[in-house]
């Protein structure tokens, strides 16, 4: 059993109890706290596809940067547990289970059962060390109108939050 | 650094179906809470984590492939998924204000 | 000077484009400018227009008297109107005689006549073999017609500049008038069955639209729609007709005339030419007001007075003699359509005598002696005198626009009174209306050696001298009739005392030049035009008749001898002035009262029981028509509303727009505006989407 068998085991199991946690717990605090570890566990996963780049803003900008933030709502919101008892939804909850369930079986099976698709003996275009410069290359040339557009989109929705968050408007 | 050596371009071992499979588990868990929470704030964290189930299919195929195309969408998802937090959040602190709650079954306005 | 024919047509519907789009902007202005006046003296109210214009009276049963208030349009409006209307008539007069009278003079002055001249503007249609030429045609007949119709019509729109200068519609009157004028001189002046309909119509048109020119009267607009109507049902046949002389010609302009003439025709079953005979009397019949479909023509009095006279006794109802004689030659090839005309002229001239004879309203009297007339017309074409009935149309167009424009001044003199039982003792204040109105019943009763008589002499003895004793008979016993309703008429106006109130007795005037000159010129006209057509037995040449033989077909050339001549002449005669002294007798007796107006009258009234009812009341045959068609009519009609449409026809839309409801009630509830049921659906749609993908 090689090391990256263990280390893919640990992780992607703590992702996935993680994740269940971050569903079915009810204080809102909690669930933050348990989709930041399933995030940390994405982000060794991440490394284990030899993708460390993609691991460090995992961690930095998702767990570090958008999470605080959820933290930060929940705490200025003051929200506290739901209040499940007063659902009266039955059907929506035996319909969603229903309909995760058929779904989640159906995805799983179609994957599972495709076989183990060939791994590149070599690594093609991803290569062990110099991975960032490639990926900046690539940010800068076939993905530069995207990479533009983003930047006006993450513009936008700071002025957006900024104008919403306003108590009022004068 | 020694830890590129677990980066190394050999044959892994760990076998690129498990990636898929635990990405689909977690997506699909994401997909319960989105179905069966009532909060809108845990909808939402929800719904991050679909992304990141999805995020992972794509750096497993990514890494299959061979091709770090992948690695450019993950990285444009989490970019898109910061602007959309930033947003989203926005409107359920707007909300929150207007409604005293952000329970999704006490906002139904947009009805008939 | 070569003057061509379509200026004549043309230079009226000039008029009325001028006239119209002018009165059409002034309207509008004025309009514009006593609304924004209203509102500024009403701040607070929002209701309905200002209608300071509407308040005004006219001539009906209303009797909305005129104030001394003058005349309701600034004087530069109404001279513009006038003149145009006057002068675009005018000169389509000038064009007119300029090429009618050359040419009748010499078509006199050649032996048989010359031949007629067709001037083609422009290729209308064509499609196949059938083209129609937008032709016109000068012949004896129409040029007989276009010269009485424009100036008859020209003195009409001379005295309707004096009698309608209060009317608030002058400039619309005016080009209606023009309007109408365009339509009848096309009528006449066309050289095809295609064309003559153009003109059919547009009179047709327009008499409804004079007709209903008083359009806030309620019987107005009724009698207009009362009178499309029933020319409709002649239409109808006009339409057929024409499209069967089509078929038995192959061509619609006039040169079947002279393919009947020779016998020139497609297929000889001569059930197809009497079909196209009647078809085309049918349109005759309703235009010309022929019993059964002549109800209109009194009612259509409800239009201004000089257009009764120019429209509804003078030119319009002419029409359908026009097209009988023009179409005569195929009407001689079936002798029993013939026949028949002779019936339906012959009866209609009695009946609407008889009810003409007990009627109170000064116009209706005139109006059933038009349709009396009309019929002595028809029944003249029906005995084959096409000839002799144009010269009644041609004489009767002068003595009855007289007497129409007469009965106008008196209306006018009376502030538009026109029930005879209010009037009486008229004749020193109206002296020259007086005059000219006697004239012209002289003229109508048939005595010589006024135009009527001759006309009417020559039909009576062209009935005679067929053989038709008791077409004869009828008509004489009409002549007396009329003899008798145009004097009783001529005394309960014009002499004993006056029965109306005191107030009305002292605003009797006589009316301005406009309207006494082209009386003068009528009543000179009902003297001497009879002149034209004086027969061989009492001296003449009959040149009138001989004139127009060219155009026409003759089907029983019957002479009678100057002996018999004489005692028909002396017969009518007597019987005529039996008619007025009866009349004068019953009503010039004194202390006559405004509900009875002779003692006599009404003791004969009493005696004569139910056929005095009978005539009273029009021997009830609007009531009969009520009855037997139109009540039918309004029940299918109704039953189609309420029956069909609004249970099938709105049960259908409705059932529809119910069951888009229904649809629409049963999915809003997948609508709940809760974001976790939407949410659901997603995914179940997802999941669906899946399965189809992934099992396929």
């Amino acid at each position: 059993m090689s090391l990256e068998l263990v280390v893919f085991a640990i992780a992607s199991g703590l992702a996935i109890v993680s994740a269940l946690a971050m569903v079915v717990v009810k204080t809102p605090v909690r669930s933050v706290i348990s989709l930041v570890v399933t995030f940390f566990a994405l982000a060794v996963l991440s490394i284990l596809l030899a993708a460390p780049f993609i691991a460090a803003i995992q961690v930095i900008v998702y767990a570090g940067a958008i999470l605080v933030l959820f933290l930060f709502v929940v705490m200025l919101l003051n929200l506290t547990k739901e209040a499940e008892a007063t659902d009266r939804r039955p059907i929506q909850k035996l319909l969603g289970l229903v309909s995760v369930v058929a779904l989640g079986g159906l995805l799983l099976g179609v994957t599972l059962r495709a076989g183990a698709p060939p791994v590149p003996a070599a690594g093609g275009l991803i290569p062990a060390k110099d991975e960032i410069p490639i990926l900046g290359r690539l940010l800068f040339s076939d993905y530069l109108l995207a990479f533009e557009a983003l930047s006006v989109l993450l513009l936008l929705a700071a002025v957006g939050a900024l104008v919403l968050s306003k108590r009022r408007f004068d | 650094m020694e830890g590129a050596a677990m980066n190394a371009v050999v044959p892994m071992t760990v076998p690129l179906n498990a990636f898929l499979a635990v990405g689909t588990i977690l997506f699909v868990i994401g997909l319960a809470g989105v179905l069966l929470k009532r909060n809108a704030l845990s909808m939402f964290l929800s719904i991050e984590l679909m992304m990141n189930a999805v995020n992972l299919l794509f750096l497993a195929y990514a890494r299959m492939r061979g091709d770090a195309s992948g690695q450019m969408v993950v990285f444009f998802v989490i970019a898109v998924a910061a602007a959309e937090a930033a947003v989203g959040l926005a409107i359920f602190v707007a909300l929150f204000r207007a409604k005293r709650t952000i329970d999704v079954d006490q906002i139904a306005s947009l009805k008939w | 000077m070569n003057l061509p024919l379509w200026l004549i047509p043309a230079l009226p519907l000039a008029g009325f484009l001028l006239n119209g789009s002018v009165a059409l902007f002034a309207g509008w202005r004025r309009a514009r400018k006593s609304t924004a006046a209203w509102r500024e003296a009403h701040p607070e109210d929002h209701g309905h227009d200002g209608d300071a214009a509407a308040g005004h009276g006219h001539d009906d049963h209303g009797h909305d008297a005129h104030g001394p208030s003058g005349p309701f349009l600034p004087y530069g409006e109404r001279l513009f109107y006038g003149v145009v209307g006057v002068l675009s008539v005018g000169l389509a007069t000038v064009v007119a005689l300029a090429n009618a009278v050359p040419y009748a003079l010499a078509s006199t002055a050649s032996e048989g006549g010359i031949g007629p001249v067709v001037q083609s503007v422009w290729k209308w249609m064509a499609a196949g073999h059938v083209s129609v030429e937008m032709a016109f045609r000068l012949d004896p007949l129409s040029a007989m017609m276009v010269s009485f119709v424009t100036f008859v019509g020209l003195l009409i729109h001379v005295f309707s500049v004096g009698y309608m200068q209060d009317e608030e519609g002058y400039g619309r009157y005016f080009a209606y008038l023009n309007l109408f004028m365009f339509a009848m001189l096309t009528l006449i002046l066309a050289d095809s069955l295609v064309v003559l309909f153009i003109g059919w119509e547009g009179v047709g048109l327009c008499s409804y639209l004079l007709i209903g020119y008083y359009y806030d009267k309620d019987f107005a607009h009724a009698a207009g729609k009362k009178a499309f109507v029933t020319n409709r049902i002649g239409d109808f046949g006009m339409v057929l007709g024409i499209f069967g002389i089509l078929a038995l010609f192959g061509t619609t302009d006039f040169s079947f005339v002279d393919l009947a003439k020779a016998g020139a025709m497609n297929g000889t079953a001569s059930i197809t030419v009497y079909a196209v005979c009647l078809l085309l009397f049918l349109g005759a019949v309703g235009k010309s007001a022929q019993v059964p479909l002549y109800v209109w023509l009194p009612d259509a009095m409800a239009g201004p007075t000089p257009v009764s006279a120019l429209i509804h006794a003078a030119t319009m109802v002419t029409a359908g003699v026009y097209l009988v004689a023009r179409c005569s030659a195929v009407f001689v090839l079936a002798p029993d359509a013939l026949t028949l005309v002779a019936w339906v002229g012959a009866g209609t001239a009695v009946f609407a005598a008889t009810i003409g004879l007990a009627q109170n309203d000064i116009k209706k009297v005139l109006a059933y002696s038009t349709v009396s007339q009309l019929g002595y017309m028809f029944l003249a074409c029906g005995v084959g005198a096409f000839g002799v009935g144009m010269f009644h149309v041609f004489t009767h167009a002068f003595f009855k626009a007289c007497l129409f424009l007469g009965s106008g001044s008196v209306i006018m003199a009376m502030h538009h009174e026109q029930d005879m039982r209010a009037m009486g003792g008229l004749a020193p204040k109206v002296k020259r209306t007086y005059l000219t109105m006697m004239v012209a019943t002289v003229a109508i009763a048939g005595i010589p050696p006024l135009a009527g008589f001759f006309s009417k002499d020559q039909i009576l003895g062209a009935a005679f001298a067929g053989g038709h004793l008791v077409l004869f008979a009828i008509g004489l016993f009409t002549a007396g009739m009329t003899a008798f309703y145009m004097f009783r008429l001529a005394r309960m106006t014009f002499y004993g005392e006056f029965r109306g109130t005191e107030e009305a007795e002292k605003h009797v005037h006589e009316s301005p030049a406009t309207m006494t000159v082209p009386l003068i010129v009528l009543a000179a006209g009902s003297i001497l035009v009879g002149f034209l057509g004086v027969p061989e037995a009492l001296g003449g040449s009959n040149r009138f008749v001989s004139f127009l033989a060219p155009s026409l077909a003759t089907a029983h050339p019957h002479h009678l001898s100057h002996a018999t001549e004489y005692v028909l002449m002396a017969l009518s005669v007597a019987v005529a002035a039996a008619g007025i002294l009866l009349a004068w007798r019953w009503y010039g007796q004194k202390g006559a009262t405004p509900e009875v107006p002779s003692a006599a009258a009404q003791a004969f009234y009493e005696k004569s029981g139910a056929l005095g009812r009978l005539v009273a009341n029009k021997w009830y045959v609007d009531e009969g028509i009520e009855a037997a068609v139109l009540s039918p009519f309004r029940k299918i009609g109704t039953f189609l509303w309420r029956g069909f449409d609004s249970l099938v026809i709105d049960g259908i839309v409705n059932a529809s727009a119910f069951l888009v409801e229904l649809t629409g009630d049963l999915v809003r509830f997948f609508t709940t505006g809760n974001v976790r049921n939407y949410a659901l659906s997603f995914s179940l749609g997802v999941l669906v989407l899946a399965l189809y993908v992934f099992l396929r």
